[in-house]
């Protein structure tokens, strides 16, 4: 009795084992997705192509022991007294050259240092990627922290530079960027502007200057696409000046990716290319020809060690 | 009689008689291409793998984004513009292997893997030779095999072609383990 239910439960034991075979078989892509595969959360990459985008500076970071040269060009106005065919719509005239470079103490730390034409300003910084947003939304937008420190070395005749601490601004920005798709990115940024001298120095000017700066991309190929860049102060002396004028500095161009190289071309109606010089004074307007063909070079220099294989 | 039934039936219901199949969480894939700028190579250790020894049924899956580069930025295109990771994010083969091979018998088998390798959302069948070791119980692969970009619709643009060869030669190496229930 005990043998023959012995060999029973055998049979069926093993019955069940073969069946499994045909079943398996399969299931051998079930087990393979159970295994693992992609991650479900990755960190969301390339939201900008670059660190800058014409006006505005993106949430993008130079990589761990790279190096950005940048250079950032707008000419003088296309229109209006100043433009015109007698300088080339603007191309005989610059009103701002800026000269940068951006390096990678990690891969979410930069510092920068650059230097403007305009208002002969120097400027060195800090940048660091706080956040990265996810791919499975856990965490929505990249944040990025900007600290810079401004100086004007020029010599002036007035007394207005006697204290020497009238020559340095300062600036703090957060950068909060979502890449909605592939295609488009947008940015929010609220920035905070200091200048020890109010700039331009005109009676009621104030020192301190809160703006909120918006930007984006739409990528059209796989490798150029559509930005544009808006800021606006919330300055009270900008809104009620009369003389001169102030305007909200924006811009739209298109921006070109060629494997080491990112080239912008681009219009706007701001003269400066630093933020401590658009956002306190933009005093030209679209409405009045006062716009400008502007170009952003920006080119990484791996200084990682030689390029050694890894391939065995 | 009663004990050869007993030990029979523990090893029948324990090990699934006749499912021979084996996994891999960690295989190692890299790529490799020469071109007259760049050399570009780079390689995970994330790949999963299953090799089913009873049906032959050999699968691969590798995540593209686990892919280091040693530089940032060529990692960074080869995700964004080159294979789209974010819309592919998985690279796969699902094959058969040409000859029986059991976890049992030691030796070195060369075979070739017919199936299907999915690369960039494109879909090719291929017949790929691999290399296949079997020594104590333990089953490892190694494989070689050339990648054309245009078999997967992996466009090269003109301004950067001189970057980038048009054959990406891949490399495969898993040591597999018993998988259990």
């Amino acid at each position: 009795m005990k043998k023959s239910l012995l060999i029973l439960l055998l049979t069926v034991t093993a019955g069940v084992a073969f069946a499994q075979t045909k079943t398996d078989s399969a299931s051998t892509d079930s087990l393979l997705n159970s295994l693992g595969g992609s991650e479900k959360s990755e960190p969301v990459i390339a939201t900008f192509k670059s660190t800058r985008l014409i006006l505005s500076q993106t949430t993008e970071t130079v990589k761990k022991n790279n190096l950005n040269f940048l250079v950032v060009h707008r000419f003088g106005d296309i229109g209006g007294t100043d433009g015109g065919g007698k300088t080339l719509w603007g191309l005989d005239n610059s009103s701002d050259i800026y000269i940068g470079f951006e390096y990678g103490v990690t891969d979410n730390l930069d510092i920068d240092f650059g230097r403007s034409k305009f208002e002969q300003l120097i400027e060195l910084g800090l940048k660091y990627n706080i956040l990265h947003q996810t791919s499975d939304d856990h965490v929505p937008v990249a944040v990025t922290l900007i600290g810079r420190m401004g100086l004007k070395p020029y010599s002036v005749e007035t007394n207005v530079f006697d204290d020497y601490t009238n020559r340095f601004s300062y600036l703090a920005q957060a950068v909060i960027a979502r890449k909605f798709s592939s295609k488009l990115s947008l940015q929010i940024s609220p920035i905070f502007l200091r200048n020890n001298l109010p700039f331009p120095y005109i009676q009621g000017n104030e020192q301190n200057i809160f703006s909120l700066a918006a930007a984006g991309r739409l990528k059209v190929t796989k490798r150029m696409g559509i930005v544009f860049d808006y800021a606006h102060p919330f300055s009270s002396f900008r809104k009620n000046s009369t003389s001169p004028y102030f305007y909200d500095a924006s811009g739209v161009g298109i921006e070109m990716e060629t494997g080491g190289h990112v080239f912008t071309l681009n219009f706007s109606n701001a003269k400066a290319i630093s933020e401590m010089n658009y956002l306190a004074d933009t005093e030209s307007k679209w409405g009045k020809g006062q716009y400008r063909i502007g170009f952003t070079i920006t080119r990484v220099f791996d200084l990682n060690k030689k390029h050694k294989g890894t391939y065995k | 009689m009663k004990y050869i039934a007993l030990i029979l039936l523990t090893w029948f219901s324990t090990n699934q008689v006749g499912q021979e199949i084996y996994v891999c969480k960690n295989a190692k894939i890299s790529l490799y291409s020469e071109a007259p700028l760049e050399n570009i190579d780079a390689s995970s250790a994330k790949a999963v793998s299953v090799f089913n020894a009873t049906t032959g049924d050999l699968s691969f899956s590798l995540p593209i984004r686990s892919l280091q580069f040693q530089k940032a930025l060529m990692q960074e295109h080869f995700n964004e513009n080159y294979m789209e990771s974010d819309k592919y994010p998985n690279a796969t083969f699902k094959g058969k292997v040409s000859q029986k091979i059991s976890g049992t018998q030691d030796g070195t088998f060369a075979v070739n893997v017919t199936g299907v390798l999915e690369v960039h959302g494109v879909k090719q069948n291929r017949t790929i030779p691999g290399k296949i070791t079997v020594s104590k119980g333990v089953v490892s692969l190694s494989s070689e095999f050339m990648v054309l970009c245009k078999d997967h619709n992996i466009e090269i643009p003109q301004i950067v072609f001189k970057k980038i060869a048009e054959s990406i030669q891949i490399k495969v190496a898993a040591t597999y383990e018993a998988y259990k229930k």
